[in-house]
């Protein structure tokens, strides 16, 4: 979401509730907020009931923001709670934090590994579609408050300090729930994958 | 490996800890040069974070698709029901 000058321009219209300020601001802004959506929830519908709330509210709230600098996180921080909200978990804290050790790799665990590599995966659209299910499908087993991190950091490249300012956490929080989602994802990867036996799809 | 070292001990599970801000290349020169030192010794931990760097890769290269014509028909039907309803 870069173009600050439009945003500012934008801000302003939405302020004066100027007439197509909303058709303009959707336009801006819906793809990117439909998109992480469906990160987050996986099913179109939740992502479009999300897109829909986080469009409304931050439309009515907008104008509060001081520096149209603000308009993206402020835009993060409505659609990650309307996220939690979509999952009945209207909160940013977990029951719990989950261990290090309960992420560490079995006694059990093949040590070759097993997930293949991203940048040799072969040209062929049934093996590509098969590992976008798995990580689709690994990423939606996440805990809803650590996966929330990882599609805002690892998903939409914000940097610690976005969204730490959009989910009200501190700094070392976002980096602790990261790491472990992103345990929490490959242990799941490195499961699936070898449950196959075959190493189907490993390169 | 070199022999002289067996996985699964303290400087093992120190490093398990910082593996995401070493592959985001937020460790200080010390703290990542002793990352580099024990991989370089201890072949399941390299395994480990290789297999840390590959989940994290898939993850970055997920696509969404892009947003529907009709759901921003929809939205925007919405705004105009919500604005005329207040």
């Amino acid at each position: 979401m870069d173009g600050s000058s439009e945003d500012a321009d934008l801000l302003s219209r939405i302020r004066a509730d100027a007439p197509g300020a909303f058709d303009e601001f959707v336009a801006r802004f819906g793809g990117r907020l439909y998109a992480f959506g469906m990160k987050f929830c996986g099913e179109r519908e939740d992502a479009k009931d999300v897109l829909q709330d986080t469009l409304l509210t931050a439309y009515r709230s907008m104008g509060g923001l001081e520096h149209a600098e603000a308009m993206t996180s402020w835009l993060y921080r409505v659609a990650a709670n309307a996220c939690l909200m979509k999952r009945r978990k209207g909160r940013f804290e977990p029951d719990r934090e989950i261990s290090l050790d309960e992420l560490l790799p079995g006694p059990g665990e093949d040590a070759r590994v097993q997930i293949p590599d991203p940048a040799a995966l072969p040209h062929d659209d049934a093996v590509r579609e098969e590992t976008r299910m798995r990580v689709r499908k690994a990423i939606g087993d996440l805990p809803p408050a650590y996966r929330i991190v990882l599609v805002m950091r690892d998903m939409e490249q914000l940097s610690t300090q976005e969204v730490a300012d959009a989910l009200s956490l501190e700094i070392s929080a976002v980096k602790m729930r990261l790491h472990r989602a992103r345990l929490m994802v490959r242990k799941t990867l490195e499961e699936s994958y070898a449950a196959d036996g075959r190493g189907k799809g490993r390169v | 490996m070199s022999g002289r070292h067996v996985h699964g001990g303290p400087e093992c599970v120190a490093l398990f800890a910082k593996l995401s801000e070493y592959l985001d290349g937020e460790l200080d020169p010390a703290a990542c040069a002793g990352v580099d030192g024990h991989m370089a010794d201890c072949e399941r931990c390299r395994e480990f974070l290789e297999s840390l760097r590959r989940a994290v890769t898939h993850v970055a290269s997920m696509e969404a698709p892009e947003l529907p014509e009709n759901f921003k028909r929809d939205i925007l039907s919405a705004y105009v029901r919500a604005k005329g309803s207040s």
